[in-house]
């Protein structure tokens, strides 16, 4: 049982961008748009935390106000960046020629590679939330790609879904990278078994869950390296991502 | 010659390609290239770039 990190939600970079002033092109939405950022991983304007963990560089939870707020066309190379959208609903907008509009439980993946751009915008009436991750590829400038999947959390009640990877049902990324999400309908203490190898960020999106003795609350997190097994005493009710990365 | 990724926006700097439609040589190692270089891409300052060992994609 190796413990690489515990981040309290609290402890979490924080920026809250305003569609005003310096960001005014960088951040859509006028006169008022806000978009709220806690990042886990050192981010911009957050450079005091912790790097990174395995391949991840970027794992943002934010939320963006109505109105059009978001992020304006900006480009991208290399980054895989994934979008897991909590609640509101979010128009994802690329150079691949997709327009999207995804809502809660529906998340995209988009592979930057050789070069794109995207949009991320609030055209809805209410806050939209999203989890952002950014993964570094396992191979620079590839072929852009854009995936985008569903997650039915009463499908899923109390089990392991996986959302990115190589599993049947889940967006393929061609890389060692597994995202799985947990949602719970009762108490229980199910056991994530990751591959050989591998390290695995946990965060806890609602609810509480104990991992190797550490109590998680909700926007809680920590990595684990070194695992076969990870028991996740979850309270019913509780909604949990899990990142498997290389190390 | 090593490569360096903007942690803003992807944007790779490999010395040995280097960037001349932004002035720098093929060649230009990284440690040359002035500490007030931002990404080209994005504005990210230069402290703000990862050194990778990710090879390119091939068709494999
Ligand atoms: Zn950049």
């Amino acid at each position: 049982m190796s413990v690489s990190f515990v981040l309290r939600a609290g402890e979490r970079g924080y920026s809250r961008l305003v569609s005003t002033g310096v960001n005014a092109t960088y951040v859509a939405g006028h006169p008022d748009g806000v978009i709220t950022r806690h990042s886990s991983f050192n981010f911009h304007e957050y450079q005091s935390g912790i790097a990174g963990f395995g391949s991840i560089r970027v794992f943002g939870d934010e939320v963006f106000s109505p109105g059009g707020t978001g992020y304006n066309m900006h480009p991208h190379h290399n980054f895989i960046i994934c979008a897991f959208v909590l609640g509101g609903a979010l128009t994802h907008v690329n150079t691949l020629g997709k327009v999207d509009e995804l809502l809660a439980g529906d998340y995209y993946v988009f592979s930057a590679g050789a070069g794109g751009k995207h949009a991320e915008l609030n055209i809805g009436q209410e806050d939209a939330r999203i989890i952002y991750l950014w993964v570094l590829p396992n191979q620079l400038l590839a072929p852009p790609s854009y995936l985008r999947g569903r997650f039915d959390a009463k499908a899923n009640a109390d089990r392991f879904a996986c959302l990115v990877g190589n599993e049947p049902g889940a967006l393929p990324v061609g890389q060692t990278l597994k995202v799985t999400r947990l949602v719970t309908g009762r108490n229980g203490t199910p056991v994530y078994r990751p591959s050989p190898a591998r390290g695995v960020y946990a965060f806890v999106i609602e609810g509480e869950a104990r991992i190797a003795d550490t109590v998680l609350g909700q926007r809680d997190s920590m990595a684990l390296t070194g695992e076969d097994r990870i028991e996740i005493a979850a309270r019913s009710g509780t909604d949990l991502l899990l990142v498997e990365t290389a190390l | 010659m090593k490569k360096y990724l903007c942690l803003g926006c992807g944007f790779s700097y490999d010395e040995a390609r280097g960037l001349p439609e932004h002035g720098i040589a093929p060649g230009t190692a990284w440690v040359d290239i002035p500490d007030d270089w931002v990404c080209p891409d994005c504005g990210t300052p230069k402290s703000g770039f990862e050194m990778v060992e990710i090879p390119y994609w091939s068709r494999t």
